[in-house]
């Protein structure tokens, strides 16, 4: 698959144009999409012999998955693509202690708790004292993404302080006895949990606004298995999404998902590892797409995630909706060209992911708009750095007939 | 000899020369695969490339640069034991001023972006090479791009003005200027441009720019044969319609643009016109209207005319991407496009088309065929399965004998696209041809003067 995905490329350089991590890893090739497709064809033909798989990790890891790379691409390559089929290829060949000692930490301490921090009691906070239906036709599956937000931050920081040495030799005891992930539970930014847990509680509102009841999991709610699955650990993807999925079927409900990256995995990746996969997932944005608000003066510049509006060209209900009522600032890069927050790369290149995460900001601060607002959780805790960043949702909520 | 490493000591962090990260390197958009290079420099700024430029003259270490790595010819190949100089992080506009018509900015700026920059105040910088989303400032003035604009704004030589160049001992020099007039001496810019990085390493340019056209439109048409269309836009020109864009391409290229972008054109047509109207936007129906009465005097099998921004854009983008449409085709991922770039006289074109189809069947080549016919400019886009030796040496049969084509109506080998690995041997046959090796080994002087150790780019253009 490797192969036949990277040998259709020209290396016309096309996609070099628009990805995000080449300027920002100082224009290094391999740090690119060109570079990585020509890097995972001789991965694939085994041309390098004498260097050892792992060699090629910083190219593919720091890759965003973001497909901006697509959009561009004269012979339809992705990217994005063979970097995912190239990490699964470095994974196959390694053994867990040659891999990132933080990726096998996450990995492990999922598969053990179904949460990638242990914290999976901690996940359901937010939805303390709403009525949910357990007769509704829906079930809302936050995927915990808004919550482990506020989660992200201060572990970065301790990495950091701690230095690789000392964050590695932790990762590596967690991921040898996952209960000891429980020492996470202290690393929570308690500002970001109240703001994230705010954005959930707004969305439920928002759905029953629309006459939507919804049923929960509460803290039996499962993480999706996005890590496991970005990181390469295709098998053991495979097993997990099995678990996650029969999880929900179980309910036999319509899934509601709020996060492009939830959203994506549920509709992309789950149904490639599962064969008869008949989920039906739906995004709440495309339910809440009539809701009536008002006309607003207020200027936004919305920025559009990735996950959501370049793997799924056909949607794009984060402008559809603002559109309705705002006045809208789009940057140049908006839409089919749409920039990644830099998000994604922020557990392993933390480095990259600011920097990428600076740029984007600048860009859109730059629109002159009083907000910047985006419909993604990763999104808002990169981009949130001047407090004019906001959450979609909230947006809506604010401007309600 | 020097080593890597030796390099890495000498020039620090910004050498690379670890085999994975320099992998990318050995290639460009061409055919052409290079070698490892010896090491890769990504220098910030032009101190460094000052450096870079010193040490390499000193150790006799060849240097080859690279801009965006969009090369169909091969000139940003590396070749043996060389430093592969790249120029990508030269990225800021540095400064534009629309009242006096320039631009400075660093040569790894693509020149898409810089279009984006310069929309924002109603101007914009003319070439636009098809691979102008990743294409670069320095990369383009090196192989002085042209584009879909030429039949109106000319090449890349004509919207340079000043350059500052470091030369292969590391010194550094200004040519040119922020004027529009300047005549002092030896016109030494141009000198650099088209020169395939053979003389110099490009840090900065300052580039003319002009007001946006304020309204355009399109016409399509449709024809049977190449002939009329050649007649078409001949009687434009002559009753003083310029157009912003003229482009045709034939069959092979329309079905693939059908089959690769989902578009219908009339079955029963064997080439696509596409013409561009620029103009006042009080003015801008009228001037359509006159190019419209042209091209249906000569029969179109389908005629359509559009301001619709959104299908003029589908158009621009197909016809950009007609290259990789191509592509698209290959039997096999062995196969490659080679893309024949020659030029005629406008007028000579539609000849010059007749004779190039003949060749074609004579040698069993599959080839596309389409370019700019304003300016007589074709493109032969070849099939060329690499690993299969008859079929390679027909191509270059095929090649040699365009290129004679080009020569006999007094155009060139060489349109847009330059010379490289692939046009050495071609470039060497048309000043034979043309009985003016003279030329040809003034240019050779030339490179010896300002490189007298032969580091900058050796084996390209010429030996």
């Amino acid at each position: 698959m490797l192969e036949g995905e990277a040998s259709k490329c020209i290396s016309c350089g096309f996609c070099e144009s628009v990805c995000p991590t080449l300027p920002d890893s100082g224009y290094s090739l391999s740090r690119g999409a060109r570079g990585r497709v020509i890097l995972g064809r001789n991965l694939a033909e085994n041309e390098m012999e004498k260097t050892s798989v792992k060699s090629f990790y910083d190219s593919f890891y720091s890759c965003l998955d973001c497909f901006a790379c697509l959009q561009v691409c004269p012979a339809g390559v992705n990217a994005g693509k063979v970097s995912q089929l190239a990490r699964e290829l470095i994974v196959e060949n390694t053994s867990p202690g040659e891999r990132d000692p933080v990726a096998e930490m996450i990995v492990n301490v999922t598969e053990a708790t179904m949460n990638p921090l242990g914290q999976g009691k901690a996940m359901a906070s937010w939805s303390e004292g709403l009525d949910f239906d357990r007769d509704s036709e829906y079930l809302l599956y936050t995927g915990n993404m808004y919550q482990l937000m506020s989660y992200t931050g201060p572990l970065n920081s301790m990495r950091s302080r701690i230095g690789p040495t000392m964050s590695g030799a932790m990762a590596r005891l967690v991921a040898s006895r996952p209960s000891l992930s429980s020492f996470m539970s202290m690393q929570n930014d308690r500002r970001m949990a109240e703001r994230m847990n705010g954005v959930l509680r707004t969305i439920y509102s928002l759905l029953r606004k629309a006459g939507i009841s919804v049923w929960y999991l509460g803290d039996s709610e499962p993480y999706p298995g996005t890590f496991i699955n970005d990181l390469g650990y295709s098998e053991k993807f495979r097993k997990y999404a099995r678990r996650v999925y029969q999880i929900l079927k179980s309910t036999g409900k319509k899934i509601i998902v709020v996060d492009p990256h939830t959203y994506d995995l549920l509709t992309n990746a789950y149904p490639e590892v599962l064969p008869g996969y008949d989920l039906e997932v739906i995004h709440y944005l495309d339910l809440i797409k009539n809701i009536e608000m008002k006309k607003s003066s207020m200027n936004v510049a919305l920025h559009e995630p990735c996950h959501l509006v370049l793997r799924n060209p056909q949607k794009n209900a984060p402008r559809e909706i603002m559109e309705k009522s705002f006045m809208i600032h789009l940057s140049k890069r908006s839409g089919k060209r749409t920039m990644c927050c830099g998000g994604p790369t922020e557990l392993l290149f933390p480095d990259l992911s600011e920097k990428i995460s600076e740029r984007r900001f600048n860009d859109l601060r730059s629109l002159g708009a009083e907000r910047i607002v985006t419909a993604c959780p990763i999104c808002f805790a990169n981009l949130n750095r001047d407090g004019t960043v906001m959450e979609i949702a909230e947006l809506i909520a604010s401007n309600l007939m | 000899m020097v080593q890597a490493e030796d390099l890495k000591r000498e020039l620090g962090k910004i050498i690379i020369t670890d085999p994975v990260m320099m992998k990318p390197y050995a290639t460009d958009a061409s055919y052409f695969e290079g070698v490892m290079p010896l090491a890769v420099a990504i220098p910030e700024n032009v101190e460094q490339v000052k450096q870079i430029m010193s040490y390499c003259s000193r150790n006799s270490i060849r240097v080859v640069a690279r801009g965006g790595g969009t090369s169909l010819t091969g000139s940003s190949v590396p070749t043996e034991n060389s430093l592969l100089l790249s120029m990508a992080r030269f990225d800021r506009i540095i400064e534009v001023k629309p009242e006096d018509r320039y631009a400075i900015v660093e040569p790894g700026v693509r020149l898409d972006y810089l279009n984006e920059q310069l929309s924002d105040i109603g101007f914009f910088y003319p070439p636009d090479p098809a691979s102008s989303i990743a294409a670069t400032v320095g990369g383009s003035i090196s192989t002085n791009a042209g584009g879909l604009r030429a039949s109106m704004y000319g090449t890349t030589k004509n919207w340079i003005l000043g350059l500052e160049v470091v030369l292969p001992n590391g010194d550094l020099i200004r040519t040119g200027g922020k004027v529009l007039k300047r005549t002092a001496g030896y016109d030494l810019t141009s000198l650099f441009v088209g020169a395939e990085g053979t003389l110099g390493i490009i840090t900065r340019a300052t580039l003319k720019i002009w007001p946006k056209p304020e309204a355009t439109g399109r016409i399509l048409a449709y024809y049977r044969d190449i002939e009329t269309i050649g007649q078409a836009i001949s009687e434009m020109k002559r009753i003083g319609i310029t157009p912003l864009i003229a482009e045709f391409l034939d069959r092979i290229t329309m079905d693939s643009l059908r089959d690769s972008r989902g578009i219908k054109f009339p079955e029963d047509a064997n080439y696509m016109l596409i013409i561009d109207v620029a103009s006042e936007e009080v003015a801008i129906e009228g001037e359509m209207e006159k190019a419209r009465k042209v091209l249906e005097k000569y029969n179109p099998t389908e005629l359509e005319v559009t301001r619709d921004r959104e299908r003029m854009e589908k158009i621009y983008e197909a016809r950009k991407g007609a290259y990789s449409s191509l592509l698209n085709q290959r039997k096999s991922m062995s196969e490659k496009v080679v893309i024949g770039d020659i030029v005629v006289p406008a007028s000579h074109l539609p000849e010059a088309l007749k004779e190039a189809s003949a060749k074609l069947q004579e040698h069993n080549v599959k080839a596309a065929l389409f370019g700019h016919i304003a300016d007589g400019n074709i493109h032969a886009n070849i099939y060329a399965d690499l690993s299969d030796e008859k079929n390679m040496s027909d191509v270059e049969a095929f090649q040699r004998d365009l290129a004679m084509i080009s020569i006999k109506h007094g155009g060139s080998v060489s349109a847009e696209h330059g010379i490289g690995l692939e046009k050495k041997e071609l470039l060497e046959m048309e000043h034979s041809v043309n009985e003016n090796r003279e030329a040809l080994d003034l240019m050779k002087s030339i490179r010896k003067i300002f490189d007298p150790s032969g580091i900058l780019n050796r084996g390209k253009m010429f030996d």
